[in-house]
């Protein structure tokens, strides 16, 4: 410890200089005056000092505020050495900064003990600072390391604004971090999809889960997957990812392509609340699973609720921050208050709801992210114009063999490649009807030759299902070849189907009623085509179906 | 992921709920499903929620279904159909013989 004497007496300043000698302190400086003092303690600087009140030039007064000045990592005890007793000196001592006093002539014991005391404060005082100095520096860290996260969440956690428009969304994080998230998608079906959900929490523990989320969602989204299976996948993902203590509530629902049919899962979030074009409430979709992430893959439901609902009627969903907001008398909203808010009036939007919630509150901070979502039912035609349909012309081809032939879905790997392509999802039921229909009609009247006939009776039918699984596994040659083709310039899709078989009398089984088991394949195939011809003796059917 | 069924409380109506593909595939299960139909069943309800995809097979199957029951008195529905699925029913007239939303 490193401790400066100033006084201008020689005498007083070898005194103290060997008092502290004796009590152990041997790195020890002093000064004559003032300036001498400010000039020392700037080229060593001291741990301690000793001040003379009444010196020539710079007195201890201007002095004492100066030194702590400089003074650089916290507390610098100055202790004034003064044989000024009254009242006023020694107040004064205190005020311009001095941190003690003695008075002349001093007792060593005591000087040792202030000293000691005055050394505790300013080890404490130093770790203080040392740590400020950390937590300064850890808090730019955090602070940099915050701004990329929300960068990066700013990019990938974003809605296309043409999808965004069919809802009208409000989401007002409590933190800078959302644990509440909101994505909707468009469906290559030609519906939409949305996800509703909050995961435990908030801040950026909480919405960190987002972005696997939100990538798996665009995914299956641009697959036209069921909403069943988005839950199933998401929770699987969620389960493996989240520790243990972390879940996602969420809604995920898809609207049909007729902007009014509601497929819903609910696990955990409030119910989703639908009502009428007068503003009255019609239908509840109460949560039916536990928040995803938290169930095992066999214990998992993806069960979901399905919903027929009119032009016109509004379905709303939100998370649960806002219905655990309460009033200045602590009664909470809950979910019966966010309804009868959302009922109020036959148009109610989600940021009128949100006023009303922050109104509520009165002022008070809310202690959960808070999102509201509202979806109105309407034709969704605009959605199909604004899908672009890809530029490329391509063309896939595959010779199946009887052994190809023998799996099940063949089809399905074919349709997955055309679905694939930008904007041809949303062909994507009619071509797997046309198609496995072709694929049907090569199979079993040109290299099974089953008899269509046996389909007449109940019991025909299983036999005719029967035969074809036998007949098919015995089957070594033969051969069916697909091929499809897209011209963009028409937007056309070519399909044509060509098999190694007998041929078959394609008029006579155009000629079958309707009532019959059969010949509805090609009547189906008629009907969703634009064409449809056969060639080489009913070996080889081609269909051209409009994008 | 494949067929399956429950029975309402009152035991009056099946409900047989189809997973995304309704094709030849299903021809044995879509059987069993209605096979030994509890004497209280009145109506059978062909759930379509989840199928995206049909062809004609299932067209045969749901006739079927009608003809093996049809010493029964019973009432049918297909329910919750998507539009693609039901622009095939509608070609091929199911709704002369099910009613279908």
């Amino acid at each position: 410890m490193r401790i400066l004497v100033v006084d201008d007496e020689s005498i007083n300043r070898t005194l103290l200089v060997n008092m502290l000698e004796q009590e152990g302190y041997r790195d020890c400086m002093s000064a004559e005056s003032g300036e001498q003092a400010l000039r020392l303690a700037k080229e060593n600087p001291p741990d301690l000092v000793l001040l003379d009140v009444m010196m020539p030039g710079l007195n201890g007064y201007e002095v004492a505020p100066k030194l702590k000045m400089m003074a650089e990592g916290g507390y610098l005890p100055v202790i004034f050495i003064t044989s000024l007793d009254d009242k006023r000196s020694i107040i004064r001592c205190l005020e311009v900064g001095g941190d003690d006093f003695m008075l002349k002539p001093f007792d060593r014991h005591i000087l040792a003990a202030k000293i000691r005391a005055h050394d505790r404060i300013r080890t404490l005082s130093k770790r203080i600072d040392e740590q400020n100095q950390q937590l300064r520096v850890h808090q730019q860290k955090v602070e940099r390391e915050h701004a990329i996260v929300e960068h990066i969440f700013g990019n990938a956690i974003v809605n296309k604004p043409e999808i965004q428009a069919y809802f009208d969304v409000v989401v007002a994080p409590a933190t800078d971090f959302n644990g509440d998230v909101f994505l909707c998608e468009r469906s290559p079906k030609g519906g939409l999809y949305f996800l509703l959900g909050d995961f435990t929490g908030h801040g950026l523990a909480s919405a960190i889960g987002a972005l696997p989320v939100t990538r798996a969602f665009q995914t299956m989204s641009s697959k036209g997957l069921a909403v069943s299976e988005m839950a199933f996948t998401l929770n699987q993902t969620l389960y493996s990812l989240l520790p243990a203590d972390m879940f996602f509530a969420a809604s995920i629902v898809e609207i049909s392509e007729s902007g009014k049919r509601f497929t819903i899962w609910n696990g955990g979030l409030p119910a989703l609340v639908l009502k009428n074009r007068s503003g009255r409430q019609i239908r509840r979709f109460v949560s039916r699973h536990m928040a995803l992430g938290v169930l095992q893959e066999h214990e998992f439901d993806s069960h979901c609720d399905v919903f027929e609902a009119e032009e016109g009627d509004q379905l709303m969903a939100y998370s649960d921050g806002i219905i655990e907001i309460t009033d200045n008398q602590g009664n909470q909203l809950n979910e019966e208050g966010v309804a009868a808010w959302f009922t109020q009036a036959p148009d109610v939007s989600a940021h009128t709801l949100y006023s009303q919630a922050r109104d509520y509150l009165q002022g008070r901070a809310p202690d959960d992210d808070m999102t509201l979502a509202i979806y109105r039912c309407q034709s969704l035609d605009g959605l199909r114009h604004s899908a672009n349909v890809s530029a490329l012309p391509f063309a896939i081809s595959c010779t199946l063999s009887a052994e190809d032939l023998k799996a099940d879905n063949v089809v399905a790997p074919m349709l997955e490649m055309v679905n694939s392509q930008q904007g041809l999802g949303r062909l994507r039921s009619d071509l797997f009807t046309v198609l496995t229909e072709m694929l049907s009609n090569a199979v079993e009247h040109g290299l099974l030759e089953l008899d269509s006939t046996l389909k007449n009776s109940p019991d025909g039918f299983v036999k005719y299902y029967a035969l074809r699984e036998s007949r098919l596994a015995e089957l070594q040659d033969g051969e069916v070849q697909i091929s499809i083709a897209f011209c963009p310039q028409q937007q056309t899709l070519s399909l044509c189907v060509d098999d190694t078989g007998n041929g078959f009398e394609v008029d006579a089984v155009r000629k079958n009623q309707q009532d019959d088991a059969y010949g509805r394949g090609l009547l189906l195939i008629d009907a969703l085509c634009d064409r449809v011809w056969h060639e080489n003796n009913g070996r080889k059917t081609c269909a051209v179906l409009t994008v | 992921m494949s067929i399956s069924t429950n029975v309402s409380d009152d035991g009056n109506k099946l409900v047989i709920i189809m997973d995304d593909k309704f094709d030849y595939v299903k021809a044995q299960d879509f059987r069993a499903a209605y096979d030994g139909l509890p004497e209280t069943v009145h109506h059978v309800e062909i759930n379509l929620a989840a199928t995206d995809y049909m062809d004609s097979s299932a067209l045969g199957m749901l006739l079927n279904m009608q003809k093996s029951l049809s010493h029964r008195n019973l009432t049918y529905s297909i329910s919750h159909c998507r539009m693609q699925v039901a622009r095939v029913l509608k070609i091929a007239r199911f709704d002369k013989k099910f009613d279908i939303s």
